[in-house]
């Protein structure tokens, strides 16, 4: 096996567009979590969500998904310094979940009122996840292995534990890989039906949290050799040392209570980067703030580390649950974490639910310093994924 | 680094020819015969499961609660557990490719809150609009709690799980994978084909193999129906949803040198009646190949589906046992010898290389 470290970093985000704009956003402790204006949110409890203020990648007649995925993957693409001939071996990994859904919603129901409006068929075409990676591998001409893979919310975390795959095998030697949603009225509706959206900004680990806040994003990162890195004398964030992928074959949507999947996620990952427990000083949690999830992942986590360490923060107090561009999103805050020694806060915290035996670093970033950090990624059908990352050697 | 040897231990074909282990669908190859078409809707004639097959195959509270294509997946996953024999409780992962996923239960679920608001969303559909449903239930239905994925591409989601799955055995990330895919036909879907402008000859099904370490196999006495002597997948460049014109196939080059650099004596293409696509997978067959050896795709057969993919891999491993190879009009099979080479290549340009030899 080969190592892999990370070269490039590239995120579009409810701060804007920029890793640069992100990671102040979330060392400031700043909640992106306001009122709604993508979608009508009449007659919904929940009224407000994480939106991006403003879409890069080109053209409007992309999807606004495919937008999002374009501007954050060019900046990790020119991040990492990659020529174009670099490019054209390289392989695209891409996380998705909603695909052009928003665009192809609005068609929908305009027909539903008697309208027919043009571009049905350019509408169903970018509806598939699997679009964007199209999309984006005909853009930045990405020529090497191409996948969409589809697990719900650790989607964009996956897509990184597969692109890491294919270049610690030797298929590749670099890799582009992060996840990408847009908002979308199916997603909104559908976490309302379920009655897990707190009509507040979310509050993970808190004793009084009510539900999850619905963000929206994209990041992308690149993958490369160790020694590729080396040779190119470009800028190495940090090693993705393993990587654990489970499922718990459970519920469609319940975690196990237990959280035995989760745990066996996290402990896979310490093993494939042969990892101590004692080495990882932060989780970047998945940390919805629904009431089972942070329950179980903190005893799934008490499980893998004990009680009382590491440090623990979820940034969905700030930019909300992206779903597929979280794993994306949460990998380069956990990268930046150990990069700036800097920890960002679960910034709507006030009070831990006692349940939950750890430091979730409330309301203000932490300054830590820490050899290794995972981030937890856990999607619908139970599917969890935790990524390792150490810090890079100086 | 090392890399495993990949054997097929398990077959499991749900369509509406087919419907059974590897044994049916070998009695089918052997005198294959085209599914009939039903209209679907405003859409063209096309294969389709009957109800009342498939409700012989999956539980009846799986009958209600399940979607249908979820249906699908399970009853043919179900099927290549059991003839495989592998033990989940040591091990066993998904892999699932769709093109389409649960379309049926996502316009469901946005008709609902069209017609009543708010009140009309279903909390059960939900979870159905995100694509990997099938793997979610599926992975219950089998026990499996290894690496779960859900991969979505045109044409050729089943040859890209089969090849993605191998990889992940290959590398000794997990022992056993179970790996296919699935698309359903009804008439929300038809509408959707046909408003692509899709010109394939649509079917629906699911076909799910159990692939396993060669040793692992071996040393649980396992029948072993097939080897993938080497699985690559690329891109190819191509507009979105597009054909395009370049046609040097890195896939086929790196599925053949870790095969040893073998030439197939035969080929199962992903040929699917959508002329321009088809034009350009000739083209890449040819630039690869020189001659291109005897080839089949099925797709005229059974109709273009998420699950055909493997399929033709199961297919590609009962004609390098047997040496014969359907012809895609039916009739009798023409004789072949040598590995087989199972293709596929996507409009936007996703493109699957996997080499089977009898194990």
């Amino acid at each position: 096996m080969r190592r892999v470290v990370v070269t490039g970093l590239g995120a579009v985000t409810p701060y804007g567009a920029g890793v640069k704009p992100y990671w102040a956003g979330l060392a400031g402790g700043t909640c992106a979590i306001r009122p709604l204006t993508l979608i009508d949110a009449g007659g919904f409890r929940c009224r407000i969500a994480a939106e991006v203020p403003e879409t890069a990648g080109g053209s409007p007649r992309r999807s606004r998904a495919d937008r999002l995925a374009l501007g954050a993957a060019l900046e990790a693409l020119e991040d990492a310094g990659l020529t174009a001939a670099d490019r054209a071996d390289a392989a695209l990994v891409t996380g998705a979940v909603g695909g052009g859904m928003l665009e192809a919603e609005a068609w929908y129901w305009a027909r539903a009122r008697g309208e027919r409006p043009p571009g049905w068929a350019a509408a169903l075409r970018a509806i598939l996840p699997g679009s964007h990676a199209e999309t984006l591998g005909h853009r930045l001409s990405l020529g090497g292995p191409r996948h969409t893979v589809v697990t719900a919310c650790s989607s964009g975390a996956v897509a990184l534990a597969e692109a890491a795959d294919l270049v610690a095998d030797g298929v590749v030697d670099v890799a582009l890989a992060g996840g990408v949603d847009a908002m979308t009225r199916m997603c909104f509706m559908g976490f309302n039906a379920l009655k897990l959206l707190d009509p507040e900004p979310c509050r993970p680990f808190d004793r009084d949290r009510r539900g999850m806040s619905i963000g929206e994003g994209a990041a992308f990162v690149v993958l490369e050799t160790a020694e590729r890195a080396r040779a190119r004398g470009v800028r190495v964030y940090a090693e993705l040392a393993g990587h654990g992928m489970t499922t718990d074959a459970f519920h469609v949507t319940a975690p196990e209570p237990e959280g035995d999947g989760m745990a066996r996620a996290m402990r896979a990952a310490l093993a494939a980067a042969g990892v101590s427990a004692a080495a990882v000083g932060y989780v970047n949690a998945h940390g919805t703030a629904t009431p089972q999830n942070d329950r179980i992942e903190s005893r799934a986590i008490a499980r893998v580390f004990g009680e009382g360490r590491p440090l623990v923060s979820s940034i969905k107090s700030m930019i909300g649950h992206t779903m597929a561009a979280a794993g994306g999103l949460e990998a380069v805050a956990t990268i930046l974490a150990l990069t700036e020694e800097l920890i960002p806060p679960t910034a709507t915290l006030v009070t831990l639910d006692p349940e939950v035996a750890f430091d979730c670093v409330p309301g203000v970033a932490r300054e830590a310093a820490v050899e290794c950090a995972i981030s937890n990624s856990f999607g619908f059908g139970g599917q969890n994924v935790t990524l390792l990352f150490r810090r890079a050697a100086s | 680094m090392d890399r495993r040897a990949v054997v097929v231990t398990g077959v499991g074909v749900v369509n509406s020819v087919v419907v059974g282990a590897s044994p049916a669908l070998g009695a089918w190859l052997a005198q294959p015969r085209a599914a009939a078409r039903v209209a679907v809707g405003h859409g063209r004639p096309a294969a389709r499961l009957p109800e009342a097959t498939l409700a012989g195959l999956v539980d009846p509270a799986e009958g209600r609660r399940l979607s249908r294509v979820c249906q699908l997946t399970i009853a043919a996953a179900r099927l290549a557990v059991a003839e495989s024999g592998v033990d989940p409780a040591r091990g066993l992962g998904l892999v699932v490719g769709t093109e389409l996923g649960d379309f049926t239960s996502t316009i469901a679920f946005a008709d609902g809150f069209l017609a009543r608001g708010a009140a009309g969303l279903s909390a059960l559909l939900f979870p159905n609009t995100v694509m990997n449903t099938m793997a979610a239930t599926t992975a219950i239905a089998v026990a499996a709690r290894e690496l779960a994925l859900t991969l979505n591409v045109p044409t050729v989601p089943g040859e890209l799980a089969v090849a993605r799955a191998a990889a992940a055995v290959a590398s000794g990330r997990v022992d056993a994978v179970l790996a296919g895919g699935v698309d359903e036909l009804d008439p929300l879907v038809a509408e959707m084909l046909d408003a692509l402008g899709d010109d394939a000859v649509r079917g629906e099904g699911a076909t799910f193999l159990v692939l396993e370490a060669e040793a692992a196999a071996r040393a649980r006495g396992a029948a072993l129906l097939g080897r993938l002597e080497g699985a690559a997948w690329r891109a190819l460049p191509a507009r979105p949803w597009g054909v395009g014109r370049r046609a040097e196939s890195r896939a086929i080059d790196e599925a053949r040198r870790r095969a040893g650099g073998r030439a197939p004596g035969f080929v199962y293409t992903s040929a699917s009646g959508d002329a321009e696509r088809d034009g350009w997978e000739a083209r890449v067959l040819a630039a690869a190949l020189g001659d291109i050896p005897p080839s089949a795709s099925l797709a005229a057969l059974l109709g273009q589906h998420g699950g055909l993919g493997a399929l033709r891999v199961a297919a590609a491993a009962w004609t390098a046992r047997s040496g014969l190879l359907p012809g895609d009009a039916g009739g009798q099979p023409a004789r072949v010898s040598g590995p087989g080479l199972v293709h596929g290549l996507a409009r936007g340009g996703g493109h699957v290389a996997l080499m089977v030899s009898a194990a």
